[in-house]
């Protein structure tokens, strides 16, 4: 019983962690095609920063992922 | 157990770590053992350098062949990460960053070939290489600013009243010491991830493969989607070597310019 519960719990940590990083990530990559067709010569700076954006986004979702591995 | 079940458990089985002829491997003082995962290292790193020895065997001004594609790729570094990030003394750094992401490179590309294991799929690597990151950029901002200027540029300078100050600092502190842990968990998470999930699929298309009738036609479907995760795993490899380069670089250009903010 208690190891049913455990996966289930693995499942959920998985599944809402990766909720928040899915909507910021996609906020993120929207701004950016938003700026780049502005300024069409940012092109290079933005997505620099675009990365370094989602990666530290995807960390969260990321400590999910390890989480549920944790928790099986 | 169903055999779905039975899959993703010799799946699992088979991406964890093993000494290379298949014994598990004690987790702490046991006896040296090359693990899987380090035999594949090794072979990522004589790949590296042969890669390279071949490229700067001839070195002519118009670039032929291998040796133009590792200058594209040394000149990215050096101008798209280096310098972009840490500005014109980010040079100084080349070699520190460069190293960093053609190992992070090519573990991850040569992890792709089937058979073969990524050497930043475990954590034993990502975390040798993240706390290495962090001893070296803490390195340099000390050497720099002084052990004390160092630790005072974490706090905000300028008209705030101290409480904040001594707030700010204690966050900053923190969120320096988490800069090991993300960087290492990021990468390994993604190769990890990206196996497993290449590994399930997989799985379906030998599944339905194996079923009664009609139904084999069925393993299309799964087939496809392989064939799309492993061209996006491969774009993966080289996002997550840049993403693990340019960190490097940004850590290392706050460290030189601790204070400026």
């Amino acid at each position: 019983m208690t190891g049913s519960l455990s996966v289930l719990g693995a499942g959920l940590a998985f599944g809402l962690g990766a909720i928040g990083p899915g909507l910021g990530i996609g906020l993120i990559a929207g701004k950016t095609v938003e700026a780049m067709a502005r300024q069409p010569e940012m092109a290079g700076r933005l997505q620099t920063t675009m990365f370094l954006g989602i990666a530290f986004t995807e960390a969260l979702a990321l400590i999910g992922f390890v989480l549920a591995f944790v928790l099986k | 157990m169903d055999p779905i079940g039975r899959g993703v458990e010799e799946l699992l089985h088979e991406l964890s770590v093993m000494s290379v002829n298949g014994h598990p491997v004690a987790p702490l003082g046991g006896p040296f053992v090359i693990t899987n995962y380090m035999f594949w290292l090794l072979v990522s790193l004589v790949v590296t350098v042969v890669f390279f020895m071949v490229a700067a065997r001839k070195a002519s001004l118009v670039p032929k062949g291998i040796a133009n594609v590792a200058e594209a790729a040394v000149e990215f570094v050096r101008d798209g990460i280096c310098i972009d990030v840490m500005g014109p003394e980010g040079k100084r750094y080349f070699p520190f960053v460069a190293t960093t992401f053609f190992f992070v490179l090519f573990n991850n590309v040569i992890g792709l070939i089937p058979g073969a294991k990524a050497g930043t799929g475990t954590m034993s690597t990502t975390v040798t290489w993240a706390v290495m990151v962090f001893v070296v950029y803490n390195y340099i901002g000390i050497a720099k600013h002084g052990f004390l200027g160092y630790m005072k540029s974490f706090a905000p300078s300028g008209k705030v009243p101290f409480v904040l100050k001594v707030y700010v600092w204690i966050l900053e502190v923190i969120s320096h010491l988490i800069r090991p842990l993300t960087l290492s968990v990021r990468l390994f998470a993604n190769m990890y991830a990206g196996h497993v999930t290449l590994g399930v699929f997989a799985l379906f298309v030998v599944l339905l493969g194996e079923a009664a009738g009609a139904a084999k036609v069925a393993a299309v479907l799964p087939l496809a989607v392989q064939i799309v995760m492993y061209a996006f795993e491969v774009f993966v490899a080289f996002i997550q070597a840049y993403v693990f380069a340019i960190l490097t670089a940004v850590y290392i250009g706050g460290a030189i310019h601790a204070g400026e903010h």
